[in-house]
């Protein structure tokens, strides 16, 4: 590993992009600022191929500066990260690019490509981190200057999806951040080197255990794994059509990266890890797939779809973990997610095609748009036929790898774990099933069905040129890699595998054979799954004719909705009821205790010593100072004056009636007491709230501690 | 050179500012260079004398005994020292324009100048008497900025302020008096005071005063029986709430506590006993307890009072930890939270100044009029959540470590009090600036219902603004000089 300080230009150049686009191409300047943007990202991506190319062909880079942020930041080029930059600054390219078109009648332009490379910088930052704190540190910038993709609509929906995602984000953040702390109290150092070695050498396991999983939350979360995905499928619909791209095809793989290096390297030797990765991903794989189902919107589907792919790669994690690095697995998981996001590179900007022209995602409105495309269709059948797995294509061969370690796994477990292994491989085969038949959903949809009325009037050319090209390259690759794994996607994967855990810890054959039997039935049963599940479920249920129109339903019930119907009604309303209530309570508390404390005797005594002042002032002013009151007149006056005065007043009539008959006394004691009482009590209230109360309670402590020191 | 040039930084602003009424200045902008002179002045004089300090101590008078006013620099006095004397000229030069409308401004900046002279003074304290001079000196010097307004709430705060602070000090004063019978010295001494064998048999006792005497310098640092002032005395002008209840006047608390743990009583005698464990479970809960009343409270200068609160208890958490790298996130945070606070106390200010609005819920697509301010309260409340790599974050990072290592249950809760504090500050921070930036479609725009349609303030708002907010990013990204420095404070070195 060379030192390379010039690596750190891969983010400079992003950072300083966004710079330049926010100073020198303000409003009324959009070619000027069109043109900068794409210059900038080709530059990013041309700087990629000339760091990571050497790499891929062996050695690597490291990168070290110590004097920024407090701790530190470490960088590394190796031949997982280079694959990984080369594939983000490529999408990032396209994205792009083919955000020219897309964002043409949209307002905040300017924002939305400064917040684009804004990520960029974060994302690289984050694949290229070579220790933990790093990668926490771009990791957030990530997720915070992403947010503005989502909100770029400004829309209440819009932002309604952008308060999740910032909201999961922030407590994945900080939940990570709480894993980091006790990793960095365990192991006492968080670069990426040596984390293997200091966690193997770790005593208090079921520390280190708690570690990883506060870490899995935070990187789940990104990720979207189940039960945190909530963000994605209400995201992605409503943030522009490349930002989507990205969002599904490189920021979550930003969490799959933490994924890794808890799975492979920080918890490998903690099998309770591995299964937990394991059933988390499975449920997220099955869970992602019947939400694709039922979604009738296009970039809907294609979201869940993402959180179905990552349950495939989580698996894929979880098994590197059980197996402790077999070959199979590593591959699978590492090509998974190098499909996916090629995948999603493709089929996103499709469905922001479909935006541009027809202004409509829903599945109704979209009915029929494909017919008479050929290119649209090539494009759309190899991104389909990847996703779902259909042999020659790539995502065939890594489904097959993923499901070929789960059924070596199988042999390694007996028992219960064995049995738990083969109902993953069902769940991964009906999930695969359910991936061709909301894939098949879609492909009717844009190409079988009756165009709708909205698509009967879009005539307008719908593809220009250099878009074209771009898709087509991805595209392209899906279908090549597929063709020639051998000769492409395996040796991406081995140069990835160090990455997976030290060297010679990944072990076993990497290369199944792709076409035999036995591989290609697993797809077949899945297919078959998939086939069967459009024509009964999606074609008799979620579909109707009416009339001339095809119209797509929503049948899933309202509940269903983890967010609405858990997440929500927890912390908006359960959570702040409770602590606000705690608060209150709290205070509450200590105002008796403060009451108690200062004790009854305490209390009556100051009372007592308000009241003599106030006596004695009222006294000075009934007396020396007394002027002629006119005669006040009251509503009411305190309980006891009034009793006294009644007392009073009738023995005064007593006496009238009998002593003093001729000079009867005409005043009203009951008057007399409560204008005194109130009075009082008006001065006792001006002196207990004046300065001299709290100097008296002052007083009182020095008091006692001079009786202590006395009698002490 | 002359070793009564300590003094000076001290005695200088007060003066100046006792003498300012009699000077008839002829226009407010007379006024205005003369305050600013001033400020300056004694800026570069405490920090002239940071750079050159007096190795041995400076005995001002001798009360009785043991009894002196003693002045001396060292590692904490710098920190905090050179924390005020940054931010002194700039939170003057943003009163200016604040002020214009205000009543009474020439009696409202003689205050505001003889407080700089009373907190340099908190800093520069040699020995516990002096400190608790200063601190005393402190409340009332900074009373009448408090009840500036004179309006009826603001009188209310004035008073609710004094009688905490007096009550506090009452406190304060017993662990002073033990410290006075029982230790060897009043003098600070790294490590504490209780060397000697007077002291066996009475460490209970004396872990009892120390909490005692935390509660009592807490009522300044606003821990949580003892709060409810702050809240109340946001009603004084911005420059007051940002500059005194943000930096000044409650981290003169927080140093006052973390004085009396590391120099007076020390961490022998506390590390692991009861006291310890008090503290800290007082400071983990007002954590929490600032950080849900500021996310339930729409008033926003009321909110960034509560996150003080909140704020405040890191450093008293980290101080209490009792161990260096715990004092080292706790001074990190007195650091970094003030440069953070005043520039969102300045924000929520300029936006009252200018546009008369008070409540959140009315600040809907702010951002549009004002963006150099939502600017600053995005940069700046960034720093107060912790995003890394804001100085924020290398604070928490550090408190947080700290108390992880430390590994006692108090220790722990407070950690993970300390995160939900952080998502709550998020929830807080971004519930305006949402607001502020991604009005809602159907919002309205901030009518002009204020005394001038909404826009940003002058240049003498905004060069403090800019350049507090620019040391906010600096702090963050070049932390490790200031960190080391921070660590041989806590090491006993300096």
């Amino acid at each position: 590993m060379a030192e390379n300080l010039w690596l750190t230009l891969l983010l400079v150049l992003p950072f300083a992009g966004a710079l330049i686009l926010c100073g020198f191409c303000g409003q009324g300047r959009g070619r000027a600022m069109y043109l900068t943007a794409d210059l900038l990202a080709a530059a990013e991506f041309a700087l990629a191929l000339f760091f990571a190319v050497p790499v891929l062909c062996g050695g690597g880079y490291t990168c070290r500066i110590k004097e920024l942020c407090g701790f530190g930041l470490s960088f590394e080029l190796d031949g997982f990260r280079a694959v990984w930059l080369i594939i983000l600054s490529f999408m990032w390219l396209t994205a792009v690019v083919f955000s020219k078109e897309y964002m043409e009648h949209h307002r905040h332009v300017l924002r939305y490509y400064c917040f684009t490379f804004l990520t960029l910088g974060a994302t690289a930052g984050v694949f290229l981190s070579a220790d933990l704190l790093t990668t926490f540190l771009f990791f957030e910038l990530m997720s915070f200057t992403s947010y503005v993709w989502v909100a770029q609509e400004e829309t209440k929906g819009a932002l309604r999806a952008a308060e999740t995602y910032l909201a999961v984000a922030v407590l994945g953040g900080l939940v990570m951040l709480m894993g980091l702390f006790l990793l960095y109290h365990l192991t006492g150092t968080l670069a990426l080197d040596g984390l293997r070695e200091a966690c193997a050498a770790v005593q208090e396991r079921g520390m280190l255990l708690a570690a990883g999983i506060l870490m899995l939350f935070g990187f789940g979360a990104k990720a979207g794994m189940f039960p945190l995905h909530i963000w994605l499928p209400k995201a992605h619909p409503v943030a522009p059509a490349p930002a989507s791209a990205l969002l599904s095809g490189v920021l979550t793989k930003a969490g799959i990266f933490g994924v890794i290096l808890l799975s492979g390297n920080i918890m490998h030797q903690e099998k309770e890890f591995g299964w937990l990765v394991l059933f988390l991903g499975a449920a997220t794989m099955l869970h992602g797939a019947v939400l694709g189902v039922f979604s009738v919107d296009l970039k809907r589907t294609l979201a869940c779809s993402s959180v179905s792919q990552i349950g495939f790669i989580l698996v894929g994690l979880g098994m590197v973990n059980l197996t402790g690095g077999n070959a199979l697995a590593v591959n699978g998981a590492f090509l998974h997610a190098v499909n996916h996001s090629l995948i999603k590179l493709v089929l996103f900007l499709l469905a922001g095609v479909v935006y541009c022209r027809l202004h409509s995602l829903d599945l109704t409105q979209i009915c029929g748009f494909g017919r008479k495309k050929p290119f649209f269709l090539a494009v759309f059948l190899c991104g389909a036929f990847a996703v779902a797995g259909m042999p020659l294509f790539s995502g065939y061969i890594s489904k097959t790898l993923l499901h070929e370690a789960i059924v070596e796994g199988g042999e390694l477990f007996a028992g219960s774990a064995g049995v738990l292994l083969s109902v993953t491989e069902w769940v991964f085969l009906v999930s695969g099933g359910l991936t061709a038949a909301y894939m098949l959903k879609l492909f009717t949809v844009l190409f079988l069905d009756e165009p709708s009325e909205r698509v009967k009037k879009c005539t307008r050319n719908y593809l220009s040129m250099p878009v074209r090209l771009l898709l087509a390259v991805p595209a392209g690759f899906l279908l090549l890699a597929g063709l020639l794994p051998d000769r492409i996607l395996l040796p991406a994967a081995e140069q990835a595998s160090a990455f997976f855990g030290a060297a010679g810890a990944v072990h076993g054959a990497g290369a199944p054979h792709w076409f035999s039997m036995e591989n290609l039935s697993g797809a077949g049963i899945s297919i078959g799954i998939g086939i069967f599940v459009y024509f009964t479920v999606v074609r008799q249920w979620l579909r109707k004719r009416d009339g001339q129109e095809t119209v797509y339903v929503n049948r899933l019930p309202a509940w269903y909705d983890l967010e609405e119907s858990v997440y929500r009604p927890l912390f908006l309303r359960l959570l702040p009821f409770l602590l606000a209530g705690a608060c209150r309570l709290a205070e509450s508390v200590v105002e008796k205790t403060a009451w108690f404390l200062s004790g009854p005797l305490l209390a009556a005594v100051c009372r007592l010593a308000d009241k003599l002042v106030a006596g004695i002032v009222w006294l000075i002013s009934g007396t020396m100072l007394s002027e002629k009151k006119p005669r006040e007149h009251l509503h009411g006056a305190g309980r006891i004056a009034y009793c006294a005065g009644r007392v009073m007043d009738d023995l005064v009539l007593l006496l009238n009636r009998t002593v003093r008959r001729k000079r009867p006394i005409q005043k009203s004691f009951v008057h007399i007491f409560a204008v005194g009482g109130r009075r009082t009590r008006r001065t006792a209230g001006l002196v207990a709230r004046s300065v001299s109360y709290g100097l008296m309670l002052a007083g009182i402590g020095l008091v006692i501690t001079m009786l202590y020191l006395l009698l002490g | 050179m002359s070793k009564y040039i300590i003094l000076l930084p001290i005695v200088f602003p007060i003066l100046m500012g006792a003498l300012l009424p009699l000077f008839r200045f002829r226009s407010r902008k007379a006024r205005n260079i003369y305050v600013e002179l001033v400020t300056a002045l004694t800026s570069i004089l405490a920090v002239w004398m940071i750079f050159h300090r007096p190795s041995e101590d400076f005995i001002v008078l001798n009360l009785a005994g043991e009894l002196a006013v003693m002045l001396h620099i060292d590692g904490l006095g710098m920190v905090f020292g050179a924390l005020i004397s940054v931010l002194w000229p700039f939170a003057a030069l943003y009163a200016f324009e604040y002020m214009e409308r205000e009543e009474k401004d020439n009696a409202f900046f003689s205050f505001y100048t003889m407080t700089f002279g009373v907190t340099l003074g908190i800093a520069y304290a040699g020995n516990l008497m002096t400190m608790y001079m200063f601190y005393e000196l402190l409340t009332l010097v900074t009373l009448p900025l408090v009840m500036h307004g004179m309006g009826k709430t603001a009188v209310a705060a004035g008073k609710k302020y004094m009688t905490y602070s007096i009550g506090g000090a009452a406190f304060a004063f017993i662990g002073f008096i033990f410290v006075y019978r029982l230790g060897d010295t009043m003098n600070f001494t790294f490590g504490g005071v209780f060397g000697s064998a007077a002291v066996a048999g009475k460490e209970n006792l004396l872990r009892a005063v120390y909490v005692l005497a935390v509660l009592g310098f807490g009522v300044k640092a606003a821990i949580f029986p003892f709060h409810a002032w702050l809240p109340s005395a946001a009603v004084a002008p911005t420059p007051v709430t940002a500059l005194l209840h943000a930096v000044a006047v409650v981290k003169s608390g927080a140093f006052a506590i973390i004085r009396i743990t590391y120099y007076s009583y020390g961490t022998g005698l506390l590390e692991g006993s009861f006291a310890q464990k008090i503290v800290l479970g007082l400071a983990a809960v007002t954590i929490l307890y600032g950080s849900v009343r500021a996310v339930r409270e729409p008033h926003l200068k009321r909110r960034l009072a509560y996150s003080t609160i909140s704020n405040l208890s890191y450093i008293v958490f980290g101080a209490a930890l009792m161990t260096p790298a715990g004092m080292r996130g706790g001074m990190l945070h007195l650091a970094a939270h003030a440069f953070v606070k005043i520039v969102l106390f300045y924000c929520a200010g300029a936006i009252l100044h200018r546009s008369g609005l008070e409540y959140v819920r009315d600040m809907d697509g702010l951002g549009k009029k004002m963006p150099f301010v939502t600017a600053c309260f995005f940069a700046a409340g960034l720093g107060l959540i912790g995003l890394p790599p804001m100085s924020g974050f290398i604070s928490k990072w550090n408190i947080g470590t700290a108390g992880i290592a430390q590994g006692s249950g108090p220790a722990v809760f407070g950690v993970i009090a300390v995160l939900i504090s952080a998502l709550l500050t998020a929830v807080y921070i971004f519930g305006f600036l949402i607001r502020a930036c991604f009005p809602a479609a159907d919002g309205k725009l901030p009518d002009a219902s204020g005394r001038t349609a909404p826009s940003d303030p002058s240049w003498r708002m905004k060069l403090p603004m800019a350049v507090l907010t620019a040391m906010v990013l600096l702090i963050g990204f070049f932390a490790e000089p200031i960190s080391e420095f921070l660590t041989r404070v806590a090491n006993g070195q300096i």
